[in-house]
């Protein structure tokens, strides 16, 4: 009869063990370096040997793309993972989709709301976050374009280093000066995802949206200032010729303007690490120039949970989130990557001061911030975006002029959104 | 005579002149179509060695204008653990294949051989999903792993591959163009159908055998999308996913000369053992009129 009796222990045992420890998923991409990879699993060892009652196991999941295909299969599947890092700006798409959960009954168990969460966050972050009222994401690493500069360059073309052009007359006068048969004065990243983005940050600094940042049925591709924007990018290759015909790609050009065959490109903060440890001659960093107004879009990941999960997981899914997002955790991690941090607080931590005074262009991007915008995010957001992308990057091969480029892409991105369109703003009483 | 002879003689030294020419123009052409062919693979050689020039615009270059140098397998080797990485691969290319060489052997012989109502059909039915695109079966094949219990584990990756229809379609040809003579005769002397399969006709499908085996062992040691789609942990991943960590950086720059030696170190064992097994794999294609 004894082993009767040690199975009712083993039995009455077995639940208090799975209480005890929940075992969570936690897909990530790394979309800069390998290092970050090893950054992010070192980070969930911590957490896992600082607590008993979570158990993380950290995935990596390639790029920001398959990080998408595979939880969404996951989630098919039964899988469901508790945590994933997300592009920032797939986060109203996988809402639309029924993908992920709402985060606001968990701040209501936390006895907090919206409001107060988000208060330590930068208000350009909180747009990505939210979907019609209730949030859905936690921003986690965060970046905006900028312009890099060759100081070297500026000073063989009689330019004053520490002036870098502020309007777009001053960059096109200063990538004429620049241009030689050896090198192009100025670059721009041209491959998918970096197009769109850029072409955002144009057409922003024109005075332009983009997009409904209300509303995902809405993108303004046919507009003054997209167009000035794309006809700005044509003119300064085939006009001004201070840029590269052709399609340029992110890595490429960070290529080329190290080896200092460009002497100024817009790429990315979250490129400045990179840019530091490789760059052998001095550059500067500056805002994106404006035509118009200062003005650039948000980049990044944010964290979201997805639907599926049972209640233990999702508590333990959100304790996770709420670490990774923690004032201690961001800063490490903004330090280590050279995005910028979304959260505010870690900047008034002396580690973080230390560290900008040490990087004084980590200090431009983090002052570009109030220009900042919401990223584009639509009915389809990827799709809408290529329709864009696809013209802009004719226009760069000589294949169309710009007028022609934006009313093709106003045409094919909304048809692409017509049938969300058809459900909401055109569905009438 | 010695006229006739020395005519003789210069016409055929002219043509093998010819000869000669046309086989120097063909040996040049092929030259160059290998070179060609051969370059990615070339350079990948020549930047692996280069010493650290992140960004330098010299890593395009062909040419090995530097002296070697192993730091960027240094550096590949500090970036994932490559022992595990092998260790998984090889359980999944060849785990996989020996269980296809059983059921493709098996299969195949079934439609070759055996006469039961509906085989044209059932081939026919079989052979459909060869049309199908890999990507839409992701959903439904990982619910499948997920109820048989294998999320996560190598065992996952492998199990929808143990049935090949490519691999069968393959066998059953090969069988067919062997002569049932052989295997009668092995019957008549009262072998059991399983034994001329085994004794009979495996061996004479041997150059059949090796050709899948080549193509199944490149595709599963190069796939990456399914293994990223079932594997979570690390000391799970395959080489193409840790490859990944590494190589598909879009916001950096890239570390050409770390990702071509881990490049190198991915494709190094097939290459070896292609490099060892290349007559039979030669004259196995030429037997089963495969393309790779």
């Amino acid at each position: 009869m004894r082993w009767i009796k040690s199975l009712a222990v083993a039995v009455a045992l077995a639940p208090t063990a799975t209480w005890a420890q929940t075992k969570i998923d936690f897909f990530f991409p790394v979309p800069v370096d390998g290092k970050l990879s090893r950054e992010m699993t070192r980070l969930v060892k911590v957490y896992n040997d600082s607590q008993k009652e979570v158990a993380v196991t950290a995935a990596y999941t390639g790029s920001y793309d398959d990080t998408k295909l595979k939880a969404q299969a996951a989630a098919k599947a039964g899988k469901p993972p508790a945590v994933v890092l997300m592009s920032a700006n797939f986060v109203l798409d996988l809402k639309l989709a029924g993908d992920i959960v709402s985060l606001e009954p968990l701040l209501k168990a936390d006895g907090t709301t919206k409001a107060k969460f988000l208060d330590d966050f930068w208000p350009a972050v909180h747009a990505n976050a939210i979907v019609d009222g209730d949030l859905y994401a936690i921003p986690f690493q965060n970046s905006t374009p900028l312009l890099y500069y060759n100081k070297d360059h500026f000073k063989e073309a009689g330019l004053d280093p520490e002036k870098p052009p502020q309007t777009w007359a001053e960059l096109v006068d200063a990538a004429k000066k620049l241009t030689r048969s050896d090198r192009m004065g100025f670059g721009l990243p041209e491959g998918y995802d970096y197009m769109g983005w850029i072409m955002e940050a144009l057409s922003m600094s024109n005075g332009g949206r983009y997009f409904n940042e209300e509303y995902g049925g809405e993108v303004y591709y046919d507009t003054p200032s997209m167009l000035g924007a794309a006809q700005f990018v044509e003119d300064l290759v085939f006009k001004h010729k201070v840029m590269a015909q052709g399609v340029v790609e992110g890595p490429a050009l960070s290529t080329t303007f190290l080896a200092g065959k460009v002497s100024m490109m817009l790429l990315s903060t979250g490129s400045l690490s990179f840019v530091r440890d490789n760059m052998k001659q001095p550059f500067g960093v500056a805002f994106v120039p404006r035509n118009v107004r200062n003005a650039v879009p948000i980049g990044g990941g944010s964290l979201v949970m997805f639907k599926g999960l049972s209640e233990e997981q999702k508590a333990a899914g959100w304790k996770f989130a709420k670490w990774l997002s923690s004032t201690e955790t961001l800063g490490g991690w903004s330090r280590f990557t050279g995005y910028f941090s979304p959260r505010k607080s870690p900047y008034d931590t002396a580690e973080m001061k230390d560290f900008m005074a040490k990087n004084p262009e980590a200090k431009v991007a983090l002052d570009q911030l109030p220009y900042a915008k919401p990223w584009f995010a639509t009915y389809q957001t990827v799709a809408v975006r290529k329709a864009l992308e696809d013209e802009i990057q004719a226009v760069l091969n000589g294949k169309k002029k710009a007028p022609q480029a934006v009313k093709d892409a106003q045409k094919n991105a909304d048809a692409l959104m017509k049938p969300y369109v058809d459900q909401t703003a055109l569905k009438l009483p | 005579m010695t006229a006739e002879t020395g005519s003789l003689h210069s016409a055929s030294l002219r043509s093998g002149r010819r000869r000669q020419r046309s086989a120097l123009v063909v040996a040049g052409l092929m030259a160059i179509t290998a070179f060609l062919w051969s370059t990615p693979f070339l350079w990948t050689l020549v930047a692996s060695f280069r010493p650290e020039t992140a960004g330098g615009i010299g890593m395009a270059s062909l040419l090995p204008d530097y002296i070697p140098t192993l730091d960027n397998f240094r550096n590949a080797f500090e970036s994932g653990d490559f022992a595990v990485y092998y260790v998984n691969t090889a359980i999944v290319a060849f785990g996989i294949l020996a269980v296809q060489i059983v059921t493709i052997s098996l299969a195949g012989y079934a439609f070759a051989r055996l006469s039961f109502p509906g085989r044209e059909t059932i081939f026919y039915v079989f052979l459909l999903q060869l049309m199908l695109v890999p990507p839409i079966l992701i959903v439904p094949n990982l619910r499948t792993i997920v109820d048989l219990g294998l999320y996560g584990s190598l065992a996952g990756v492998m199990a929808p591959y143990f049935a090949s229809a490519f691999g069968t379609f393959l066998m059953r040809q090969t069988f067919r163009q062997i002569p049932r003579d052989f295997e009668e005769a092995a019957v008549i002397d009262g072998a059991h159908w399983g034994q001329a399969l085994w004794h009979v006709l495996l061996p004479m499908a041997k150059p059949g055998l090796i050709a899948f085996s080549l193509v199944s062992l490149m595709a599963h040691w190069n796939e990456f999308l399914w293994p990223l789609m079932v594997l979570n942990e690390p000391r799970t991943h395959t080489l193409t996913i840790g490859l990944a960590t590494f190589a598909l950086s879009t916001e950096g720059g890239r570390e050409w000369g770390l990702l071509a030696a881990g490049t190198l170190l991915v494709m190094a064992p097939l290459l070896l053992l292609f490099a060892i097994f290349q007559r039979q794999f030669v004259n196995s294609f030429m037997f089963a009129g495969l393309k790779g």
